[in-house]
């Protein structure tokens, strides 16, 4: 291709450049700054204040709201939580995810359906799954009936158990993401060229080596966005717990940080404290994306 | 292929899938099924069918099904259409122009795709209320282009460094004006682009539960989603009217996902492969 | 109007009430919004923090609105026809029509059950009580129904607040008061003790846990089942098997106390609040008053929820069920002996706690339930949750 990419024609006198500016970049830059920008700032200076919603004088608080933060053992228990849940949810859909696009990685119809049943939960909302999930995991519920038909004494309490809804919660988040982890594998697998495992197959090499010299390299960029998607999703579960516990059973058991932020400052009066969770929240966001994209970035080198 | 393997695969994987589809089968035979039959054999097929869960949600006195319809396409569509105009032009000038300060912005804005609704909920409320658009449909419209625009650009932005930059010289050269050049010569080779972000912005926006929850709040009706979540209480011993309501509720993105599963699948396939 | 739907208080009944009280009041025009669960102040809040407070609320905790400047207050001479007209004051204001009496919680009890495991009388003091239970589990039968799952967290109180009536709140009726101005703890003794309890029956195996995952109205119908032998419950239950007869006998009693007291705790208040910046202050105030005196609307709710209305002279209809009747007269003999009392987390205004300490309770609430933490450990985290309210 002749020519830098990044030669181009956007330019030529003051005012042509001006008028561009504000017919191509300024609509969405300015509501971006409006209300994504300016919200995140305003978030972080609450933080420093002491501010209620009913308490019609604000002061400053200093660093207060998040001494008093990492203090609190309900702080730590709801980042534990989140951190439990987004773990999980970044392994197991990944785990599962490569394994059922081998399985379903054959070119006919029945196969292009069920990758299609898989990918169903992903396009759902969350408070849509969670609702069925619900209804299925109550005591006498429709898994707990199987259960017993099939001998189980009792089935678990999936929900009302405090060291099990977490990681009910958890599993549900699993079922909804799988579908997405699934066909970007897909897609991953099918970018191996044919050639490559000819070759391999060729030189005698068993179907694990295979996977391991020719597969497993390739689909590393289907590892990445995978991976990606899990974290945010994870890190910012809200509806799931909302429906499914309200942050029980027993105090924020499985509440998480978004959910432990909307509950004091959008549905309670502590909108100081909200923001310097919030705010925490974003720091702990900045440094995974930091993370993430330098991952991305040694990747773009690699391919 | 190992020989053995050929038969046990399907069956291996119709199972499986069959395992995996069994909540999904719950609610689609649930809501055929009349109340007693879902506590009594929640498994079986449904036979006789009954349409009543599907007409109690029709038919409901304050139509909330309806109302929440019809607010939800709105809030849709619009914000899909103006997120697709506003993220491709935004891409194409960032990417295009020499200017030194888009480098950073466009770091800016790709940090904005992590942000969690929930950290800026609450100043998204004062902005909002303070020009007068808090509980109301622009209201959600806006904040819902704002939050998702870093999506679009970052898509829209990654298919523009791909495509060469030679016609757009040729039809500066023509003298036609840039907007024109853009919407005649540029846009239409990012279409397959333009396809991925509406897909995804389009199930994201219908899915949505938090800003119109609070922004749209309650006077000025729900979404479909914030509906299914309003009814939980009401039909928390009626499950058939409530999986009826689920799945009507995602019945207009199901759709959507069958007509367009070869544009879904390559909108996913054009960043894994990239 | 902010109302909320219970099995017992349907769509159909508020809207009758709704078209019957605006008749009343010429000029006003009422719009429904129904809360998304039984959790209204949680909502209310949520409404006013998007600047949608509706103008006429139905039973909203108005603590917390009232100190913002939210409310309305209602003049003595507005509040003259009430029995109990300084019920839920807010620094000696009023924000809420004290309208009615609302025993929460009662024992009702599956009458089969009891008869099945030999229990001859309802017991009276908790050595009895724990004698019962004794009896019922031999028998087979899970003594104590919980609830608390989901969205309807509060449904995981009535237990805990019953002994804490016995034990804290009939010695001490300002125990709340005394908590606020940090003369108390927590950790006090009669408190922990009350607490312990609940741990005990915990301990015993006495309650029915798979209750902490079930919805409000999943856990009326599991009782209704015959899931367990005893149901506390606030006075609404009574309407409700009044109304629709579950397949066994339904008694009731009051909270037996260590002496043999009978103990109620009860929250006078539980009618409308009207927000200061309605747009017809007037008529919205004169909307919230017609409601209370509307003989028919009183009727309607006495009958669908099991309130005791506190206007003045109010007589419950002839035709009341006759749980509902066994339910008043365990709370008249309760206020002839001055054994009612303040229910804990339910109580509101200047005798009860912050509003946003509610779900915090709630929630540790079903630990002590469930096991997972002792008495101890609910008392320091009830102390350390208040602190950081502060």
């Amino acid at each position: 291709m002749p020519g830098s990419p990044r030669h181009h024609p956007l330019q030529g006198g003051w005012l042509r450049r001006a008028r561009e500016f504000s017919g191509f970049a300024l609509p969405g830059l300015f509501l971006y700054g409006v209300l994504v920008l300016v919200p995140i700032v305003w978030t972080i200076v609450l933080g420093f204040t002491d501010r209620t919603r009913f308490e019609p004088q604000t002061g400053w608080a200093g660093l207060g709201q998040f001494s008093r933060l990492f203090q609190d053992d309900q702080f730590w228990l709801v980042l534990k939580n989140t951190f439990v849940v987004t773990l999980i949810v970044v392994i197991v859909p990944n785990v599962l995810g490569l394994g059922i696009a081998l399985l379903l990685n054959r070119e006919s119809l029945l196969y292009r359906l069920l990758r299609s049943v898989f990918f169903t939960p992903v396009i759902l909302s969350g408070i849509v799954v969670s609702v069925i999930w619900q209804s299925l995991l109550r005591p006498d519920g429709v898994l707990n009936a199987i259960l017993v038909d099939l001998g189980v004494d009792s089935g678990p309490r999936w929900l009302s158990d405090p060291d099990l809804a977490l990681y009910s919660i958890s599993g549900i988040l699993c079922w909804q993401m799988l579908g997405f982890c699934v066909v970007v594998y897909i897609a991953g697998l099918n970018s191996v060229p044919k050639e490559l495992h000819e070759a391999a197959l060729m030189d005698g090499a068993g179907p694990l080596r295979r996977f391991r010299s020719v597969t497993w390299p390739m689909i590393a960029a289907s590892v990445t966005i995978n991976t990606v998607m899990l974290l945010i999703s994870g890190f910012k579960v809200y509806e799931h717990i909302l429906v499914l516990t309200n942050g029980g059973p027993g105090r924020n058991a499985t509440a998480s940080i978004a959910f432990d932020v909307i509950e004091k400052g959008v549905r309670g009066d502590r909108i100081g404290a909200a923001a310097a969770e919030a705010t925490i929240m974003l720091a702990i966001i900045v440094a995974i994306t930091g993370v993430v994209l330098r991952l991305l970035q040694r990747r773009e080198v690699h391919v | 292929m190992i020989s053995r393997f050929q038969v046990v695969r399907p069956v291996f994987a119709v199972a499986l899938t069959a395992l995996f589809f069994f909540p999904i089968y719950i609610v689609v035979t649930g809501m055929l099924k009349p109340a007693d039959e879902i506590q009594s054999s929640p498994l079986g097929l449904p036979a006789p069918l009954t349409g009543e869960n599907l007409e109690a949600v029709f038919g409901r006195e304050d139509g909330l099904f309806w109302s929440s319809l019809v607010n939800s396409v709105q809030i849709t569509v619009l914000s899909v259409l103006l997120l697709t105009l506003s993220s491709a032009m935004l891409a194409h000038y960032l990417v295009r122009s020499k200017a030194r300060w888009t480098k950073p912005a466009m770091l800016m804005l790709l940090s904005g795709l992590m942000i969690p609704p929930a950290v800026i909920l609450q100043p998204v409320t004062q902005v909002l209320d303070a020009v007068g658009l808090m509980n109301t449909l622009p209201g959600v419209v806006l904040s819902n282009v704002a939050y998702y625009l870093p999506f679009g650009v970052f898509v829209f932005a990654g298919f523009i460094g791909t495509v060469p930059v030679d016609i757009e010289e040729a039809a500066g050269i023509d003298g036609a004006s840039r907007l024109r050049m853009f919407w005649q010569v540029v846009f239409p080779t990012l279409r397959p682009a333009a396809a991925s972000v509406m897909i995804f912005l389009g199930v994201w926006v219908w899915n949505d539960f938090l800003s119109p929850l609070v922004i749209l709040g309650p006077e000025s009706g729900t979404t479909v989603t914030v509906g299914v979540y309003r009814s939980v209480g009401e039909y928390s011993t009626n499950f058939g009217t409530l999986y009826a309501f689920s799945f009507l509720a995602s019945l207009p993105v199901l759709l959507f996902f069958v007509a367009l599963q070869k544009q879904f699948v390559a909108g996913l396939t054009a960043g894994s492969v990239k | 109007m902010l109302t909320f739907e219970t099995p017992n208080l349907p769509a159909s009944l508020w809207d009758s009430a709704i078209a019957r009280v605006s008749a009343k009041v010429p000029g006003i025009k009422i719009k429904k919004l129904v809360t998304p669960n039984v959790d209204r102040t949680t909502y209310a809040k949520q409404l006013a923090s998007s600047g949608q407070l509706p103008d006429i609320m139905m039973a909203v905790n108005p603590q917390g609105f009232a100190e913002g400047g939210q409310l309305a207050e209602f003049t003595p001479e507005e509040l003259k026809d009430y029995a109990y007209p300084e019920s839920g004051a807010i620094n000696g204001k009023i924000y809420q029509l004290p309208t009615n009496a609302q025993p929460q919680s009662l024992l009702y009890y599956n009458k089969d059950d009891f008869a099945k495991a030999g229990i001859g009388k309802v017991p009276t003091t908790w050595a009895e009580f724990l004698d019962a239970c004794a009896k019922l589990k031999t028998a087979g039968i899970t003594p104590i129904a919980v609830g608390g799952g989901g969205q309807d967290t509060f449904a995981s109180m009535y237990a805990w607040a019953g002994v804490l009536a016995t034990d804290v709140f009939l010695q001490d009726p300002d125990f709340n008061k005394e908590i606020k101005s940090g003369a108390r703890n927590f950790t006090d003794p009669a408190f922990v003790k009350a607490t312990e309890k609940i741990a005990q029956l915990s301990k015993l195996g006495y309650l029915d846990k798979e209750g902490t995952s079930r919805s409000y109205a999943d856990h009326e119908k599991a009782f209704r089942a015959g899931s367990a032998a005893m149901y506390p419950m606030g006075s609404w239950f009574a309407t409700s098997v009044d109304n629709d007869k579950p397949p066994f006998g339904v008694g009731v009693f009051a909270w037996p106390s260590d002496d043999g007291k009978a103990v109620v705790p009860n929250l006078t208040g539980g009618g409308i609040s009207v927000s200061a910046k309605a747009e017809n202050l007037d008529l919205a105030k004169k909307f919230a008053l017609e409601w209370t005196k509307d003989k028919e609307t009183a009727d309607a709710f006495t009958k669908a929820d099991g309130t005791f209305n506190t206007v003045a002279g109010y007589k419950p209809p002839a035709d009341m069920g006759p749980l509902f009747q066994e339910t008043l007269a365990v709370y008249d003999k309760a206020v002839k002996d001055g054994t009612v009392t303040p229910a804990f987390s339910i109580e509101q205004g200047d005798n009860g706690l912050p509003a946003e300490f509610t779900v915090p309770i709630q929630q540790i609430a079903v630990e002590l339930l469930d096991g997972t933490s002792d008495a101890a450990t609910v008392a320091k985290k009830l102390n350390d949750e208040y602190a950081a309210l502060q």
